[in-house]
């Protein structure tokens, strides 16, 4: 098992690789640069700063450079906001990030696995109808919908949360509740699709024809089989729930690491968008890791190999 | 009749709600178990008797109802509350399935499976249960159980997975067994050895088994009595010697008539050969990606000589895995294979597509899944004419149709149906599409992959006959591949007995079948023939 | 449950699978609803934007936030005030001001001649049309006059959805938004469609070792965040309506190319194609005949799921401020906009987000529909 999770990691590290490679070309062929102000900087400035990062060398150069860095775990420094290493800046919005994704993330497990089965056991009744209706309903309404609606009703209009901003658990609740409502949704049709199919399934009808109590046919026979299709979709879901969201931070004025990418990208940020995306990758590579050891250690058929 | 009933079905109906209305699959239905004895319901698909069962036991789809009455013991089951009805299924009644690759539960090991049963009906502990399971895996006959007691279902065979069953349906000791197709997935040898155990652990243990089936050979070795069902009734019952000895029911009368009968001469010995193979050899490389080799290679055909006179059939005879199929395939030149390949003559062993489109007019494949075999977006004119379009391309359309309509006309189908889409035939009239398909282009060799295996017994001695008189007409000849020994011994005059890819053994059918000489060909036929009895305690081979 | 007895029916002509699942489509009542909102929407969306009276980037300055009303603007109590402002800014004395019907009437003077040139400050308002100068019998007023009556009709506009916070016609704007959103949803399905079918076709069908590459590239380019990848597009190529679907269709082709291999994989085993391959049939032939038409249902089915998920993310990228550009308009951009307006008014969310809703909506079920109706499982 210790060497799977090792032989899991170095086949991540060409993974990671070529994510690093892409991005670093893409953005930098881009035209424009991070010091295109509105007002040209004095040519002199321009070129003390230019050589100060390397950007006179050519560029297969500065990527072996950036290369390594990253190998020493450097990220480089922030070119937009000043001061700051980029390392600085995960070092503060991460921790929020992870906070409010992780918070969704749960709520969204518990309450969609719950209504999830609850639908399936109680099929073709008000209990199934509500669910498959609700779930739908989250699905196809998009976060960047539901947060304003959100922060209208329970900020502006009853005034009961805050409508946006960071600080007490109060701030939490609405962007908890935007990531998680569709999730729950999703996880909630997940389940009930898997849990109908288990309950249909052979090795269930033998278990009832052996007279098992209900609690033991579904709870020990059909769940655990209807889980594993949540259990997959968990890996990349929490690893871009804890990565933060642009549109949840950015609507409630929240510091997390979300909107990095795309405030980086439109800066021509180098450093900051190289370090969203290599923080990105690796959440990626490590959930994966981690719902495929639990997936085999929930499926025997599943081995490490 | 002595015995008081311990089962008593008395107006048993069963309906279902479908989409296109409902369907009344039991209708109204009596049976009978007495204590220890072995009764068969008897029926091809669609008739029914699984149903039955399944509405006593509480386990219809959640679109099915029951209605009329199933005693047990005097206790009523249809419309009993699942707490009481879990106090008799598992303990006093208890059933194994067709399927043993999917009935047990992936998840768990088997001990803690067959233990279940013990844990809430008896109240054992897990220890004691454990020991208990041990002793029932022995029962029927696993190996070191004590080891086994710890595997997971996909580590087993289908063989073992079945005994595993059974010793979870004899773990509370019940007094009805309910055997639903117990051995129709498994291969020939298996299904003998399973049914030796069930026979014998009957007699030790006295209880009743009610045996669900359409092999009519199981019913006459097994069953002390035999209900007959025909969509959604019992047509006939009665003691099985009565019923098979003097069969009042026309139906039953057909069923039994239905075994393939006749033999067939062998060509006279001056007839040309036709299709040839030496040493054929087909190698799959098993597992190996992209970037790794191959982990290993499974030698499907192991260097197999084959030589197809004019008017003869070969029967390929073998259990699932022996490679029969893949030789049919590398024969008609659809796989790469190793070896000479010969057609009249001329060496076939390296064409290419190209080279062998005109040769493939001579040389048609007939499948087994009449289901899978046809196009389901074409129409069965499109089906049947789409080889002319290739071998005669100038044809007019009008030719072409007449051609078709000749076609479905000699396999006995109505040529008005050819606007119709197969979905909308049953099994026996889709394999007889598929084989107008072959014929059209009047080919001289047709291959014929488990072409009867897929359908009823009384479907397959009529596709049976018309091969025959294809044959008869048209001086074909067949490869006939098949694991049913009844049916290939009324086909072919030449038999070849194939496991793991390697001849066993070969010779004309008389002689195979009234005089093998390998152990696996005996116990081969020894599992396929009728009236062989069951021997006691057979090992797992 | 292999046991059951269903009942075979006998037509005369036969009815195809693609036939069947029509039939049963037009059973789905939700699905039809949905398909008639989509029309009507998709109705609206091209020729909504010419029956409106207002154009999309026609600016209202009066009528800045005006909150949506059946009834037309200006509002009674909003006509006196508005014509003495304009007339002030004429530098004329006011006399009293007069409003009957549709036209606003004030008599005006000046120290000396009256400037014709004044009518133009009525018309500048967006509350006034046809301003002209009269005397006291109604007649045009002479040259040279220092009195004379100020007249001007009031122009009724009507903005069911209110303005926005440019005073634009936020129906007018959400038209164009369904028209922009529909577009890039249809034409960038329509690109991952063809990238996709092609890509996956090939991989399928050819199988092995180019099989195993050409997907290892679609877990590779899976692995990279969508948002990233199209972010970087943007950034790279600008912000324009082609590039959006392009962008989009660029992403969204790895899942068609997956779901088609997997088909021509699936199509390639059966019997079928084995029995065409052993007619002799050529490649083509077993592709185009065969493979095509079979793995056409599963296609069709999530060219309907990639559709709402292409104008989702069209509209997730104009609310990060990626996607079109003013004065033209998206239904994200419209959302986008309502929240950082949504104080005081609202209505510049809840219309864009029940319109973008109901796209989605009813694109949702139409596809749940179209599964259901194609499923082979019904079978």
């Amino acid at each position: 098992m210790f060497a799977y999770v090792l032989r899991r990691f170095a086949g991540a590290v060409p993974t990671l690789f070529i994510i690093v490679t892409i991005a670093f070309f893409m953005i930098r062929l881009a035209p424009g640069g991070p010091f295109d102000l509105e007002r040209p900087l004095d040519p002199l400035i321009m070129a003390n700063l230019e050589r100060a990062f390397n950007f006179d060398k050519p560029l297969w150069q500065q990527y072996l450079i950036y290369l390594g860095n990253l190998a020493q775990g450097d990220l480089g420094p922030s070119f937009t906001r000043r001061d700051f290493t980029v390392m600085d800046l995960f070092r503060t919005g991460l921790p929020v990030s992870i906070q409010i994704g992780g918070m969704a993330l749960s709520i969204a497990l518990v309450v969609g696995v719950f209504l999830g089965a609850l639908a399936a056991l109680r099929q073709n009744t008000w209990v199934d109808y509500m669910v498959v209706g609700t779930a739908t309903f989250g699905i196809t309404i998009p976060t960047f919908v539901i947060a304003p609606l959100l922060s209208l009703f329970f900020g502006v209009m009853m005034g009961w949360l805050p409508a946006g901003g960071w600080g007490t658990w109060q701030h939490m609740v609405l962007p908890i509740a935007t990531l998680a409502l569709p999730q729950i949704a999703i996880i909630a049709r997940l389940t009930r699709g898997a849990t109908i199919e288990a309950l249909r399934s052979n090795h269930v009808r033998t278990a009832r024809a052996y007279g098992l109590p209900n609690y033991v046919v579904v709870g020990v026979h059909a769940l655990r089989a209807a889980i594993l299709p949540v259990v997959s979709y968990l890996g990349p879901t929490a690893a871009a729930l804890l990565t933060g969201s642009v549109v949840v931070e950015t609507i409630f004025g929240i510091p997390g690491i979300g909107r990095y990418f795309v405030q980086g990208a439109l800066g021509r940020d180098y450093t900051l968008v190289m370090g969203t995306v290599v923080v990105i990758a690796c959440f990626v590579i490590v959930f994966n890791l981690i719902v495929d050891i639990l997936y085999a250690w929930l499926d025997p058929r599943v081995r490490y190999d | 009749m002595d015995k008081q009933s311990i089962l008593e079905v008395r107006g048993l109906n069963v309906e279902f709600e479908t989409n296109d209305g409902v369907v009344h699959a039991v209708k109204g239905i009596d049976l009978d178990v007495k204590p220890g004895e072995a009764v068969a319901i008897v029926g091809e698909s669609g008739s029914g008797k699984s149903q039955t069962t399944m509405a006593m036991m509480g386990l219809l789809a959640s679109n099915g109802r029951a209605r009329g009455s199933a005693r047990y013991r005097g206790q009523e089951l249809i419309g009993l509350s699942e707490r009481k009805l879990n106090r008799v299924r598992g303990e006093k009644i208890t059933m194994i399935f067709q399927e043993p690759m999917t009935s047990l539960d992936p998840l768990y090991r088997i001990g803690r499976q067959i233990a279940e049963p013990l844990i809430h009906h008896r109240g054992m502990s897990a220890k004691a249960a454990r020991a208990r399971v041990i002793e029932l895996l022995d029962l029927v006959g696993i190996p070191n159980p004590e080891r086994r007691v710890d595997s997971y279902p996909h580590e087993m065979s289908g063989g073992q997975r079945q005994r595993v069953m059974i010793a979870m349906a004899l773990a509370n000791d019940p007094d009805v067994l309910i055997a639903d197709e117990p051995t129709t997935a498994l291969d020939v040898t298996i299904q003998a050895q399973i049914l030796a155990l069930l026979a014998e652990l009957q007699q030790k243990l006295g209880m009743a088994i009610v045996f669900i089936t359409h092999d009519l050979g199981i019913v006459r070795r097994f069953a002390d009595r035999v209900y007959v069902m025909r969509s959604g009734e019992v047509v006939e019952e009665g003691a099985t010697e009565t019923l098979f000895g003097a069969p009042k029911h026309p139906y039953t009368k057909m069923l039994l008539a239905a075994e393939p009968t006749g033999r067939k001469a062998a060509p006279p010995a001056e007839a040309q050969v036709l299709l040839e193979g030496r040493d054929v050899e087909v190698v799959f490389a098993a597992g190996g990606g992209w970037f790794s080799r191959s982990a290993g290679e499974v030698r499907a055909v192991d260097h197999i000589s084959v030589a197809l006179r004019q008017g003869q059939t070969i029967g390929i005879v073998g259990e699932s895995g022996s490679g029969k199929s893949t030789l049919g395939r590398a024969l008609l030149r659809l796989l790469p294979s190793e070896g000479t390949v010969r057609f009249v003559g001329q060496d076939i062993s390296d064409a290419d597509k190209r080279a062998m489109r005109p040769l493939r007019k001579e040389l048609q494949l007939v499948f087994q899944d009449p289901f899978g075999s046809l196009s389901p977006r074409m129409t069965v004119g499109q089906v049947v004419t789409e080889g002319l379009k290739v071998h005669e391309p100038s044809l007019p359309a009008r030719e072409r149709d007449r051609r078709a309509v000749e076609a479905l006309k000699e396999v006995g189908l109505d040529p008005a149906m050819r606007n119709r889409y197969p979905h909308e035939f049953s099994g026996g009239q889709r394999q007889r599409i598929a084989i107008a398909r072959a014929m059209i282009l009047k080919p001289k060799v047709v291959v014929l992959d488990e072409p009867t295996s897929a359908l009823d017994r009384s479907v397959q001695k009529q596709i049976v006959d018309l091969l025959r008189d294809l044959q008869k007409a048209h001086d074909l000849s067949y490869l006939f591949i098949s694991h049913d020994l009844a049916v290939v011994r009324a086909m072919a005059d030449h038999i070849i007995v194939m496991r793991q890819g390697k001849i066993v053994e070969e010779g004309p059918t008389e002689a195979i079948f009234d005089n093998p000489q390998e152990p696996y060909t005996q116990a081969l036929m020894a599992a396929a023939i009728d009236g062989t009895p069951f021997r006691e305690g057979v090992v797992e081979a | 449950m292999t046991d059951t007895v269903l009942p075979v029916e006998h037509h005369a002509a036969g009815r195809s699978l693609g036939q069947d699942a029509w039939i049963r489509l037009r059973r789905n009542r939700a699905a039809v609803a949905s398909a008639i909102v989509l029309l009507l929407l998709a109705l609206a969306g091209i020729v909504g934007p010419w029956l409106t009276p207002h154009s999309y980037d026609r600016i209202y300055p009066q009528y800045v936030r005006a909150p949506a009303s059946l009834e037309a603007y200006p509002k009674e109590e909003a006509i006196l005030p508005a014509f003495e402002s304009a007339l002030t800014r004429a530098r004329v004395q006011i006399g009293e001001v007069e409003v009957s019907g549709s036209t606003v009437r004030a008599p005006v003077s000046d120290g000396e001649a009256l400037d014709p040139r004044i009518v133009r400050y009525i018309d500048r308002s967006d509350l006034f049309s046809n301003a002209r100068l009269e005397d006291a019998d109604g007649n045009p007023l002479a040259e040279g006059a220092s009195e004379g009556v100020m007249v001007a009709d009031v122009q009724r506009l009507r903005f069911l959805f209110g303005t926005d916070a440019n005073g634009r016609d936020l129906l007018s704007r959400i038209l164009i938004g369904i028209r922009i959103s529909l577009a890039i949803g249809v034409l960038a399905s329509a690109m991952a469609l063809l990238l996709g079918v092609t890509y996956g076709a090939i991989a399928g069908y050819l199988g092995g070792r180019v099989d195993n590459l050409m997907m290892r590239v679609v877990d590779i380019l899976y692995s990279l965040p969508f948002i990233f990848f199209v972010i970087l597009l943007v950034v790279f190529f600008g912000r324009s309506f082609v590039l959006i679907f392009i962008a989009i269709g660029c992403t969204e082709w790895l899942d068609m190319a997956r779901i088609v291999r997997g088909q021509t994989l699936t199509i390639k085993r059966q019997e079928y194609v084995q029995a065409a391959e052993a007619l002799g049939v050529s490649d083509a032939g077993i592709v185009r005949r065969h493979i095509i038409p079979n793995a056409l249902g599963p296609v069709v089915v999530f060219v309907t799921l990639l559709v709402p998920k292409a104008i989702l993310l069209e509209s997730l990228l104009s609310f990060l401020g990626l996607g079109v550009q003013e004065p033209l308009t998206s239904l994200g951009l419209l959302i986008a906009e309502g929240a950082s307006n949504m104080r005081g008014a609202a209505w510049l969310l809840i219309y864009p987000a029940v319109t973008l809703t109901a796209i989605l909506f009813a694109l949702n079920f139409l596809g749940d529909g179209l599964r259901d109706a194609l499923d082979p499982k019904d079978r």
